[in-house]
């Protein structure tokens, strides 16, 4: 378990080491002069060369790309992300302050999602081919393609315009959470749906299940200890990918409903060549990814040893 | 008590799996049910194994390989305890003891799951399980052909002495007629979902009337095959 | 002549096979028994030159055996094929990648030897029979003439009747054709019926090699007598009275 586990390690401090190399990489080459964005975004729109040069030599733009990125780097191991270069404050409180609004918003999504998503696929499942499994599949389909844009103006139109039953921009009440929520869970709810029901049919069609049955094992128990765990372990697999439409949702979940989480964080950070700011949202974005499928592929390995090819 | 089902059928979207079919045993039987693949032996001993069941007659089945009795996620003592369960019957270490002895399965570890066990002795320890409640029938799909001689030749003599000291009757399923010949006193030959001939295995050996039977009887013997 | 000499094959720290030497002489058979993991398949890895050995050498005729384009049956009939394609452009490939002109009635002969109907080649696997799926693969093996063809468990798949049945053609195509058989089998009657030659193989090593007459009646090792007498149990060989 501990070799598996160091191996998993490694594999994570790679995938992070080259996120950061292809994060500073793609903001040092793209277009445009960044020392003229950052000046313009400080200084206002007519800037001179002495201002020019003086911000590219304090964010080290002069030195050439691997003393940049190392300069960039290892304070950053450190967990010290820099100060911002249009205001110069120091990102982390920024960046912890946006957490707080959009990690209860995403818990509360999966949620959501799960707890529609759950007892959808158990209904359909039910009767494999009813209309009740194929209206779920049907939602289910809708639910996938609608852009959580288009859903969350809809819902801002139907439930703050036309009801004025919710407050639709902003994060100040509980009540501000909602449609932003609904709007992410919805579709969430939709993927969870379909990944669960084919996860159950395919559990349920194993050949080992009708020898329980005339074992005399109850259907019940059937259904608890040998359907459920294995229509489990799909489900598991995906839901870090799952993870990355979430964040994706996030980004414009936020943007719509005017929420400071950290959609709005590096969207502004973007738009304002804040280059420690965009650095440092790209690498935590990265760390929960790293981590979330590192809590996954262990329980992935509790729920199917079969991986490692031995047993307890 | 006879065991006797009548009129067992099956079909499914339209297709006849098995025409209406009678099977009686006697007490302690051993029974052959023999023919060609796809000439609905196993459905046959399906059917039969889950109208026993419905009915209260203590039966039980061993399917051809252990891959279709074993959930590979969950260890064999689970099973075990969740088969004690089924039969209503509380956890007893004697039983379990005597019936792992029986098929030399004691030494292995049951915190395992079925894939850390080599298939022999996966198969040996279904058939543990099937003979937990001590049933009036037993019914076996080709118990062979997943293992290797050796370990197949050692099951049919461990389970041949087992079920002697009982009054267990046993089916034994298999397109063998060689194996099934060895083992039953009794066989009932398929064709095309139906059982077209059933008589005690010197008869039938000797002269088979049908000619599935014929067939069966012509290649027995790998030594005598007709030219 | 086929020639097996001193070969070993190692892998993963582990020797799957260990010093085994035998020939095989043209038109001759020789049936490899054993228990799965003794290494059979192994055994005919190393020979097709799939399988790297430690040590050793394996010839035709004292040239690689890949220069005889040696022909493999295996066990799966229907996964032998490609599910896409009818049987019949699955058939052609030996003859293609070996660039040879098909011979129109050396194929109705054969199909005509195997019992293979012409109308069958035109369907996919999953269409036919899994007899009717290996004697087509035995077809196959045999299009380009091959002096020398490895069954890898030929007859596991089928039932007892239609092994038999099949067996006889295998024998019927190697008296036609003259090749060189090599049969791994776990089936000692098999061996015994239709092979000149049985090898025992066990742990890697070859335990046991005789004639097969002689083997069936009296194995010169324990082992060998436990294969027999279970044989006998499982009514794969008959006592003889």
């Amino acid at each position: 378990m501990i070799r598996i586990f160091a191996g998993l390690l490694a594999r994570a401090v790679v995938v992070l080491t080259g996120t950061a190399l292809a994060t500073f990489a793609l903001l040092w080459h793209a277009p445009g002069d960044p020392a003229l964005s950052i000046a313009q975004a400080r200084y206002g729109t007519v800037v001179s060369k002495e201002v020019l040069d003086f911000i590219r030599a304090e964010a080290g733009f002069d030195d050439g790309f691997w003393t940049a990125f190392w300069a960039w780097l290892a304070p950053l191991i450190q967990g010290d992300f820099g100060q911002s270069s249009v205001n110069g404050r120091d990102v982390w409180p920024d960046l912890l302050t946006a957490m707080s609004y959009t990690f209860p918003l995403a818990l509360v999504s999966l949620g959501l999602g799960l707890a529609v998503s759950v007892p959808l696929a158990l209904i359909a499942t039910r009767r494999p081919g009813s209309w009740m499994d194929r209206s779920a599949v049907a939602l289910a389909s809708v639910g996938v393609a609608i852009p959580a844009f288009w859903l969350g103006q809809l819902l801002i139109l139907l439930f703050a315009v036309q009801l004025g039953w919710l407050p639709a921009m902003g994060a100040e009440r509980t009540a501000h959470s909602i449609l932003p929520a609904m709007t992410l869970g919805f579709g969430l709810a939709a993927s969870l749906t379909r990944i669960l029901r084919s996860g159950i049919l395919e559990a349920r069609g194993q050949s080992f299940l009708p020898a329980f049955h005339r074992r005399g094992v109850a259907q019940r128990n059937i259904a608890r200890d040998h359907v459920a765990p294995h229509a489990a372990v799909p489900v598991v697999t995906v839901l870090g990918l799952e993870l990355a439409f979430l964040l994706e949702g996030l980004v414009v979940v936020e943007v719509i409903f005017a929420r400071p989480g950290l959609g709005s964080f590096l969207v502004n950070a973007i738009f304002a060549r804040d280059f420690p700011k965009v650095q440092a949202m790209v690498i935590l974005a990265a760390v929960i990814f790293v981590v979330v499928n590192l809590l996954i592929d262990l329980i992935y390995r509790i729920l199917d040893p079969r991986m490692d090819g031995r047993d307890a | 008590m006879t065991i006797a089902a009548h009129g067992l059928s099956a079909e499914r979207s339209g297709r006849t799996l098995l025409h209406p079919t009678n099977v009686n045993l006697k007490p302690g039987e051993r029974v052959g049910l023999v023919g060609a693949s796809g000439s609905g032996k196993s459905t046959l001993g399906h059917v039969l194994v889950d109208t026993l069941r419905a009915r209260g007659t203590s039966v039980a089945h061993v399917p051809q390989s252990p891959d279709e009795a074993l959930d590979p996620l969950r260890s064999m003592a689970f099973h075990w305890r969740e088969a004690e369960q089924a039969l209503g019957l509380s956890p007893d270490d004697a039983r379990r003891a005597d019936l792992f002895n029986a098929l030399q399965i004691a030494d292995s570890d049951l915190r395992k799951r079925p894939w850390s066990w080599s298939r022999g002795m996966q198969q040996r320890f279904v058939i543990a399980m099937a003979l937990i409640g001590t049933p009036d029938l037993l019914v076996m799909d080709e118990p062979t052909s997943a293992l290797d001689p050796v370990v197949a030749a050692g099951t049919m003599g461990l389970l041949d002495a087992y079920l002697r000291d009982r009054q267990t009757a046993l089916l034994l399923i298999t397109h063998d007629l060689g194996l099934a010949a060895r083992w039953v006193s009794r066989l009932m030959v398929m064709e095309a979902s139906r059982i077209v001939e059933d008589a005690p295995t010197p008869r039938l050996l000797s002269t088979p009337e049908t000619k599935a039977a014929k067939a069966l009887c012509a290649h027995r013997n790998w030594l005598e095959l007709p030219c | 002549m086929l020639k097996v000499e001193n070969i070993s094959v190692r892998r993963g720290g582990a020797t799957t096979l260990k010093d085994v030497s035998f020939s095989l002489a043209a038109e001759r058979t020789l049936a490899v028994v054993g228990e799965s993991g003794a290494g059979k398949s192994t055994l005919i890895g190393a020979i097709l030159g799939l399988v790297r050995c430690a040590s050793g050498r394996v010839s035709w005729n004292d040239e690689p055996v890949g220069k005889c384009r040696p022909a493999l049956v295996m066990q799966e009939p229907r996964a032998a094929f490609n599910p896409r394609l009818s049987l019949c452009r699955s058939l052609m490939e030996p003859i293609m990648a070996q660039k040879l002109v098909m011979d129109a009635s050396r194929l109705d002969r054969l199909c005509q030897s195997l019992e293979v109907h012409l109308d069958l080649l035109d369907r996919r696997p999953d269409q036919v029979s899994i007899g009717q799926a290996q004697r087509v693969g035995i077809l196959r093996a045999l299009i380009a003439a091959p002096p020398l063809v490895l069954f890898d468990e030929p007859l596991s798949a089928l039932d007892a009747v239609t092994q038999k049945h099949t067996a006889r053609l295998i024998a019927d195509m190697q008296a036609q054709e003259g090749f060189a058989a090599l049969i791994v089998t776990h089936d000692l009657g098999y061996a015994a019926a239709f092979a000149d030659e049985i090898a025992v193989l066990r742990a890697g090593q070859i335990e046991e090699f005789a004639a097969a007459q002689a083997f069936v009646e009296e194995p010169q090792t324990d082992y060998g007598r436990t294969l027999r007498d279970a044989a006998f149990a499982l009514g794969a060989l008959e006592r003889v009275a």
